[in-house]
């Protein structure tokens, strides 16, 4: 293939890395935005999320669509719910202290991923997408006869890789209007601008804690649910997307959304570029060294706020 | 109606409050003078539930405030204006009164009676808080105050670096606070203010509470109030 429509398909591969890794993200963001908790264990909530999408198509019959539907409802409503009950069992115990709460959430990490290696195994489990049909792609020249569009061999997608990318988008731009059209949103949000005036106003802190601790949860399970048919569910999936999901909110400005979406496409197609040309490692290794970077150069990311 | 009985207040091991009593009736402006570091934001904040007592109860309406979960008081009327203001700084003026209007489910004519008191925070309604001058900012966490209808206002420092006119104007929001039957604890440094608008006094000094005075029996020996603040 040549250089053009290489680039293009290295493209498409790296928006569908960015509108997950958006996902991911912005779950860990919104944690750490409102409850200040460094959530460790949040790569194996996405996890989750992608092994009970299997366990669930596994058990629905019928055409694969029906299945996949159904989880992509409850294995994130599930996923939420046993990190809502985390956080009454554990966080909410060690009255969210920052440093109690990162060992906290490392040993979370390893109950969740143990538990799931117990019960369903170490196998790579497939999960059929809704749709797949392949769709060829155009490439345009500029020959000795001016402008022509032919059809590169090898050029091409998925409906469903396309439709990935357009949910993520739907489901972030709807995360949007709901922390700042609705009435909870407003709640959230002034529970992260001051914990104790929230208080003062009415606003049950913790009971919100548990809510945005699920909802964060709920994203990454989302995430995965997305990404399954495309890369199989494995207990121990989670290692790479936490460590971008902090890349990425780090970049973007910890507890800043628009920040983390940006920073999140930033490295999603960066990410997905290099690693078509490359090599992912390559891919990883200059992510780390962006951090670090950015860590260097400006601290509070690229839409943070400078800490007082 | 407010009934802080002998209460003990430490942050971790540092113990602040020592047996501190005083209680407030309805109608009443009762002011909490003293030094900086005295522990009068303390006791505003354990009145609010924010920080746990040691020993001592805390009754208001005969209501324990000290045993309710910290979320509940405010819902018992109580609002509180913290020192240094305490607003929501990225939510607009709107959203901020609102939150204040959630607390008791508050509609549309308590809103317009707030913004009439405070005109100009009607002009900035989609302006950010952060954005505000000094002087609206206090506006507006008295307008989030008062948009909760509260039976008790907690109120500290609520002049502090503010201009005389903003001075004037939130002092006369305060007394028509307690015209209208409102119980107000205040903590001011501002004496003329304390002279002008207070019922009675408490003087807090290393985390006890040494005296309490009827403000006529001060105006006529002001050199008291001199003494407990420090200032000449
Ligand atoms: N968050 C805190 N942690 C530890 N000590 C505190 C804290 N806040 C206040 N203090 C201490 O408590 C004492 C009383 O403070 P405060 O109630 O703010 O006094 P005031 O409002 O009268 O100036 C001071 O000695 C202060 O240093
Ligand atoms: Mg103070």
């Amino acid at each position: 293939m040549e250089f053009g429509p290489h680039l293009l398909l290295a493209t498409l591969e790296g928006a569908i890395s960015a509108a997950v890794l958006a996902l991911i993200a912005v779950g860990l963001s919104i944690v750490f935005g409102i409850m200040r908790v460094v959530n460790v264990a949040h790569g194996e909530f996405y996890m989750l999320g992608a092994v009970m999408a299997w366990w669930i198509t596994s058990h629905v019959g019928g055409h694969p669509a029906i299945g996949f539907l159904l989880a992509l409802i409850v294995a994130p409503i599930m996923v939420g719910s046993i990190a809502a009950l985390a956080d009454h069992l554990i966080l909410r115990r060690i009255n969210y202290d920052p440093e109690r709460t990162i060992v906290a959430t490392i040993g979370l990490l390893y109950v969740l991923q143990q538990l799931t290696l117990m019960t369903f195994g170490a196998d790579a489990r497939p999960v059929e997408a809704p749709f797949n049909m392949r769709i060829a792609l155009p490439w345009f020249e500029n020959g000795v006869d001016g402008w022509s569009m032919y059809w590169p061999w090898g050029l091409s997608t998925t409906t469903y890789k396309l439709a990935v990318i357009v949910a993520a988008v739907v489901v972030l731009v709807g995360l949007w209007l709901f922390m700042t059209r609705t009435r909870a949103g407003l709640i959230m949000r002034a529970t992260q601008l001051n914990r104790d005036m929230a208080l003062a106003h009415g606003i049950p802190v913790e009971k919100i804690y548990a809510l945005v601790f699920g909802l964060g949860a709920g994203l990454a399970a989302l995430a995965s649910v997305l990404v399954v048919p495309i890369q199989q569910a494995h207990y121990l999936m989670g290692g790479d997307p936490l460590l971008l999901a902090f890349i990425v909110v780090i970049i973007g400005g910890l507890g800043s959304i628009p920040g983390t979406i940006v920073a999140a496409i930033l490295i999603g197609m960066s990410d997905g570029i290099i690693s078509v040309f490359f090599s992912p490692t390559l891919a990883k290794i200059l992510a780390t060294l962006l951090v670090a970077f950015v860590l260097i150069f400006r601290p509070q990311g690229l839409m943070g706020k400078p800490a007082k | 109606m407010l009934n802080v009985k002998n209460i003990e207040v430490a942050y971790d091991k540092v113990q602040v409050l020592f047996d501190v009593s005083f209680d407030v009736k309805s109608g009443e402006i009762f002011c909490l003078l003293g030094r900086n570091g005295a522990g009068k934001t303390t006791a505003l904040k354990s009145i609010m539930g924010l920080l746990p007592l040691k020993t001592g109860s805390i009754q208001f309406d005969n209501q324990t405030l000290s045993t309710m979960a910290p979320y509940d008081v405010p819902k018992q009327g109580i609002a509180y204006v913290p020192q240094g203001r305490g607003l929501f700084s990225e939510l607009t003026v709107a959203q901020n009164i609102e939150i204040g209007l959630m607390v008791k489910n508050s509609g549309a004519a308590t809103r317009e009676r707030v913004l009439d008191i405070f005109p100009r925070l009607r002009e900035r309604l989609k302006q950010r808080a952060d954005t505000l001058s000094g002087g609206e900012q206090q506006m507006l966490a008295m307008a989030r105050a008062l948009s909760m209808e509260p039976k008790l206002l907690l109120l500290d420092e609520p002049t502090e670096g503010l201009q005389p006119s903003i001075i004037k104007l939130i002092q006369d929001v305060i007394v028509n606070m307690k015209q209208a039957g409102v119980a107000i604890v205040l903590v001011e440094h501002h004496i003329e203010t304390v002279l002008t608008i207070a019922d009675r006094v408490a003087f807090v000094e290393n985390g006890r509470c040494q005296k309490i005075a009827e403000i006529n029996d001060l105006k006529n020996n002001p050199e008291e109030i001199h003494r407990y603040l420090g200032v000449n």
